[in-house]
């Protein structure tokens, strides 16, 4: 302890050593230079509509600036009702895809004669997920990962996202990582607010989904043209919907980027 | 040691350990405050949920109705805000069960808190703590705690990114710090006086409208939880949402 | 035999997901969690890394970097004399986060029992979460001995506790004072560095040296109790009047043979305009 007045109380260098500036100003986020080289997935989307909700994920494995694999699937359906989006690390999110065919591993033992009394709820997985995800920080080993958990539970469309830190929030539109800078404002020009669900058809929720992968996909350097949309539908149950592809692009305003290339003006 | 050679080697000897990469830590913004009556106790907060200058989501509740007309909110890093209000939540089931459901009262909860935040001293939860209801003889009751357990009891307090906003405030309206009484040339100071419900929840909102203004991790909405002897009860206004 | 069917049942992955043995650890602490409560005292967590207390200091000293991102309550400027009459305690009663004032009415001193008091400076937490532990293993003496624990020992108990913690990053400068028929009025100060120092006269906290300077000047040890509770309560306004940490208002406790009384707390602001004028002291201050 420091006994300097100015400083009282205060931890003293000569006992514990300079202050350490690296750790208090540490990324929680990943560094891809000091990093081991990783393969990662860019954003996930999703929104909900009056009668469920909508996710999306493009199939891209990015390892670091490098076009790795162009057939990873980001999109996990859990049980009947639930679909999990994953970004960020890709071995990590196969962990959480070994962790979640688990849980429906045992949930099946407990439901198979419950006529669907104990089936998984969005919420059972996402509880189940962000418990882990928040176990895994505290023990200084995160799973570098943006989840976000979309389902229907009790009728009414359930949507949540938790990353690598635990932190957890719900909203009638989520994304992760570039998507939340980019797709989110479009997004919300449809649903800002819960009252804006039920006003919001699947038709308009597709579109405004499709139109966000399409900026994603002129403006995420490491996005991919093609993706993947599941939709979870009060009545049609889950549909998942693999190999789209970006479609009526316009590339006409490329031409007047300034900044990046080569171009003199 | 480290200096017998002046070269590169020498600052391995305090290099970073690669754990270190990771700063398991984030700020979440929002604000709270928690206000005691004479017969009552609220908790407010804002409901946005931002990451640097990301808003996350513009309603997502932080105060919360944990049984016993106990009202409990962390804020700060939500992920341990959370966790805080889980483990408290949990901490008065078992109290429950092992007490023949008694009533867990305010002052015992404070200190069960206090408790829960001490036990992680060392790796602090990042929350400022409070929680509100009735103390042992129906009187309204606010207690507010550090990241690290210290809780003091107060009539009012604010917590989080406005609270610098807040605070001053609430001194001046609610403890009348530093009124006097008209004509005594500030030498007598004006008397503290109990606020009413309809006084308190008016005080809340100035609060946060004027903290949404000057602050941009608040806004979007105010839910106010307000204890009483018949119960808790809820009211939400919206804010700003820019 | 066991350990060959073990491997190959059927295991939860929450189990190795989460780095338990087995299952009953996971529902311990998740299903069952009730162990937690059970004792005196909670276990503390450390963080897992290889240097927990550079990750705790980088991440509380605000001191250091400002924009670390907890910044834990500190007290601040605590006094105790011993004299003719007894013992003197006086504090103040700001708690600083930073340069945030988060309280103006915090109680420094810790009444652990009716002849036994704590004074609190340094991380508010420790000091409070540790005295009221301390307070405990006070009574338990109590109802083991059947008589009143000697200063000497409560102190010791808790200089012991500190010395355990030493390196660990605990932040607490106290003086526990008391009266016993043995050791009459008794004062010791002891810290997070596991010091523990028997004296007549201390000052605590990063506003010690203003008090210090008024008490040393001052004091005689034939004081009568009126003249020893205003020259601690005057020492600690100096404090307040020149150190940013200190303020609020002033606490004053007077310790005797038949335990300890309560003489009142001053608001600094009042205190000081009663005093200007009383002594024509602080004539630095227009006003």
């Amino acid at each position: 302890m420091n006994h300097d007045p100015f400083q009282w109380g205060r931890p003293s260098d000569a006992h514990y050593g300079n202050y350490n500036k690296k750790i208090a100003e540490a990324s929680p986020y990943p560094k891809m230079n000091t990093q081991q080289p990783i393969v990662t997935g860019t954003s996930v989307i999703s929104m909900k509509y009056d009668n469920g909700v909508i996710i999306a994920a493009d199939n891209l494995g990015s390892y670091g600036s490098l076009l790795r694999f162009n057939d990873i699937e980001r999109l996990f359906p859990v049980g009947k009702n639930t679909v999990v989006g994953i970004s960020g690390d890709i071995s990590d999110m196969q962990h959480l895809e070994y962790l979640l065919e688990d849980i429906q591993t045992e949930n099946n033992y407990d439901n198979q004669y419950a006529n669907e009394e104990e089936a998984l709820k969005p919420s059972y997985v996402f509880e189940y997920l962000s418990n882990v995800m928040y176990n895994r920080r505290s023990k200084m080993n995160p799973l570098w990962n943006a989840i976000i958990v979309a389902g229907i539970e009790d009728g009414k469309p359930f949507l949540s996202y938790v990353n690598l830190l635990g932190v957890t929030y719900s909203s009638p539109s989520l994304a992760t990582g570039f998507g939340a800078h980019l797709a989110l404002p479009l997004l919300r020009k449809v649903v800002d607010d819960e009252s804006d669900v039920e006003k919001t058809s699947i038709e308009s929720a597709k579109a405004a989904i499709i139109e966000s992968m399409k900026v994603l996909f002129y403006r995420d350097a490491r996005s991919s043209r093609k993706y993947s949309l599941a939709i979870v539908d009060k009545d049609e149950g889950l549909i998942f919907e693999k190999g789209l592809q970006v479609e009526n692009m316009a590339w006409g305003f490329a031409k007047d980027i300034r900044g990046y290339g080569t171009q003199k003006v | 040691m480290a200096s017998t050679v002046a070269s590169e080697y020498s600052n391995e000897v305090k290099n970073v350990p690669i754990e270190h990469q990771f700063n398991p830590y984030s700020d979440n913004g929002g604000t709270i405050l928690g206000i005691a009556g004479e017969d009552f106790a609220v908790i407010a907060g804002d409901t946005r949920n931002t990451t640097d200058y990301s808003i996350n989501s513009r309603y997502q509740p932080k105060v919360f109705d944990c049984g016993d007309n106990i009202l409990f909110s962390a804020n700060g890093f939500s992920a341990d805000g959370d966790a805080l209000v889980k483990r408290f939540q949990n901490s008065l089931k078992w109290y429950h069960f092992d007490h023949n459901d008694k009533k867990l009262s305010l002052k015992s909860a404070a200190r069960n808190i206090q408790h829960l935040l001490y036990g992680k001293r060392f790796f602090p939860y990042y929350v400022h703590t409070i929680i509100a209801g009735l103390d042992e003889e129906g009187k309204g009751a606010v207690f507010s705690f550090d990241p690290v357990g210290s809780y003091e009891r107060s009539q009012c307090i604010a917590g989080g990114a406005g609270a610098s906003i807040i605070m001053p405030f609430l001194d001046n309206q609610v403890d009348f710090k530093n009124q006097y009484v008209p004509g005594s040339h500030g030498t007598e100071r004006r008397k503290a006086q109990y606020l009413t419900v309809d006084e308190v929840i008016k005080l809340v909102r100035d609060a946060f409208t004027s903290a949404t203004e000057r602050h941009i991790h608040v806004g979007d909405g105010l839910e106010i939880l307000i204890a009483t002897k018949d119960g808790v009860r809820t009211e939400y206004f919206p804010l700003k949402r820019d | 035999m066991q350990a060959i069917a073990e491997r190959y049942s059927n295991q939860s992955a929450l189990v190795k997901e989460l780095q338990y043995d087995n299952e009953e650890g996971l529902s311990n602490d998740f299903v069952n969690g009730r162990s937690q409560f059970s004792h005196l005292a909670p276990h503390i967590a450390l963080p897992p890394i290889s240097t927990p207390q550079e990750f705790l200091r980088a991440h509380t000293d605000d001191s250091q970097n400002p924009d670390c991102k907890i910044k834990i309550a500190h007290g601040t400027t605590t006094l105790a004399f011993r004299f003719q009459g007894g013992i003197v305690v006086a504090v103040d009663s700001r708690a600083t986060a930073g340069s945030w004032i988060a309280s103006q009415t915090v109680k420094k001193v810790i009444e652990i029992n009716p002849f036994l008091l704590g004074t609190l400076a340094g991380g508010a937490a420790d000091c409070q979460y540790w005295e009221t532990w301390l307070g405990a293993q006070c009574r338990l003496h109590e109802l083991k001995e059947k008589e009143r624990i000697s200063v000497a020992a409560a102190s010791k108990i808790l200089s012991n506790l500190t010395y355990q913690y030493k390196g660990a990053g605990l932040s607490m400068g106290t003086m526990i004072c008391g009266y016993t028929k043995k050791e009459g009025p008794t004062i010791y100060y002891v810290d997070s560095d596991g010091s523990r120092l028997k004296g007549d006269l201390f000052c605590v906290g990063s506003g010690q040296t203003f008090a210090y300077g008024v008490l040393d000047s001052n004091y005689r040890w034939d004081l009568t109790v009126e003249e020893a509770l205003y020259l601690g309560k005057r020492s600690i306004l100096a404090a307040a009047h020149r150190d940013a940490y200190s303020g609020g208002s002033v606490n004053l406790y007077h310790v005797t043979e038949s335990g300890w009384v309560f003489h009142g707390n001053f608001d600094v602001d009042t205190l000081f305009w009663e005093i200007k004028a009383k002594e024509g002291s602080f004539n630095n201050v227009v006003g």
